[in-house]
């Protein structure tokens, strides 16, 4: 009886730790992560919305975000091997092209139907600044760094303008 | 002096606008991932490493039959369960010559996912928060089927670009053989 009391005690315990755990591994993410970088875009948002800037910047972002073409365009430049490297790290030049192409399909000045395809426009980059660290945590030969960093980037070339297509594909009828 | 209090007010006013999205984020977002990562994170440790890791083994294997499981399933499973950027440790189950491939799979796919599941890659929401919160704007209940439309295309995109870097990567190898 007293066995079964210290099982239950204790497995009860271990699930409740375990959740408070997850939780505190939440907020924790929350506070050193996500409300940071939200304070930051946020900032960047009052900006457009309330200069001139914003204009501007809608200006220039039309041409390219309202029409496949333009994406298109947007993407195969993101993906030159050069500059997609510079592009990567930490996701934030695309977090802040995201950020400007919402703030225009909100005010109404790019249509919907553009938010799947450009979701896929401002992101061929991701992960090319960190190919030969993504690699190592794979346990990689250093062989395999060599060949695979260039393969990487030359494929986001070929790949980019295709996700663009197949987040255009998957828009319709949205 | 009238110039001066409306360049003020024009400055603070920024602020206000600011701010007031910065509510409407806290309110609208933060909650939502708060409880959402604390379940994701509990769900992940109830499985356990081990059952992942077995799971990560069958998917790994080479041959062209196993290309969709290892160029969809696996990215899934691994940015989904250890999330960004511990997901790439799930390259030592596959063969050498996959891995390239399977990085670009998987690289690929930690922004597709957080539209529904924001645990994995709490870091870089805005690259979808940023477009949703205006479609969120413009037609609000569109926001979710975007999400699942983003998911969706994201699998089809990460297979794509696991067979194209696959091909590339092979091409390259050959070629490097060829010159020594």
């Amino acid at each position: 009886m007293q066995a079964l009391i210290e099982r239950i005690g204790r497995s009860v315990g271990g699930v409740v730790g375990t959740l408070f755990q997850a939780g505190r591994d939440a907020v924790d993410l929350c506070l050193k992560t996500i409300i940071p970088f939200m304070a930051f875009v946020t900032f960047v948002i009052g900006l457009i919305l309330e200069t001139g800037v914003g204009d501007a910047i809608a200006n220039g972002i039309k041409g390219f975000a309202s029409s496949l073409g333009g994406l298109m365009i947007v993407c195969i430049i993101c993906a030159i091997p050069v500059l997609s490297p510079l592009l990567g790290p930490g996701a934030v030049i695309a977090q802040i092209v995201g950020v400007l192409i919402g703030t225009e399909i909100g005010r109404g000045n790019i249509d919907v139907s553009m938010a799947l395809p450009a979701l896929f426009a401002i992101n061929p980059q991701v992960g090319c600044d960190f190919v030969p660290v993504g690699l190592a945590l794979g346990e990689a030969e250093p062989e395999t760094v060599t060949v695979g960093v260039p393969a990487v980037l030359t494929s986001r070339m070929i790949t980019g303008p295709i996700s663009v297509v197949v987040g255009y594909l998957f828009a319709l009828g949205l | 002096m009238d110039a001066l209090v409306a360049g003020a007010e024009a400055f603070i006013q920024v602020f206000r606008t600011a701010a007031d999205v910065f509510v409407g984020f806290t309110t609208g977002i933060i909650p939502i991932v708060v409880v959402f990562l604390t379940a994701v994170n509990a769900l992940v440790k109830f499985i356990g490493e081990e059952r992942v890791e077995g799971f990560a083994k069958w998917a790994s294997q080479e041959g062209a039959l196993y290309m969709p499981v290892r160029y969809t399933l696996l990215p899934f499973v691994a940015v989904f369960m250890l999330t960004n950027p511990v997901c790439y440790t799930f390259g030592t189950f596959l063969p050498e010559k996959h891995k390239p491939a399977f990085y670009d799979s998987a690289v690929s796919f930690v922004h597709p996912i957080t539209g529904i599941f924001p645990h994995a890659n709490g870091g870089e929401l805005f690259v979808w928060l940023g477009i949703a919160a205006g479609v969120e704007i413009v037609a609000p209940d569109m926001v979710t089927a975007l999400a699942v439309r983003y998911l969706l295309a994201g699998l089809v995109v990460i297979l794509i670009r696991g067979i194209v870097t696959d091909i590339i990567y092979n091409i390259m190898t050959s070629r490097r053989a060829g010159v020594e």
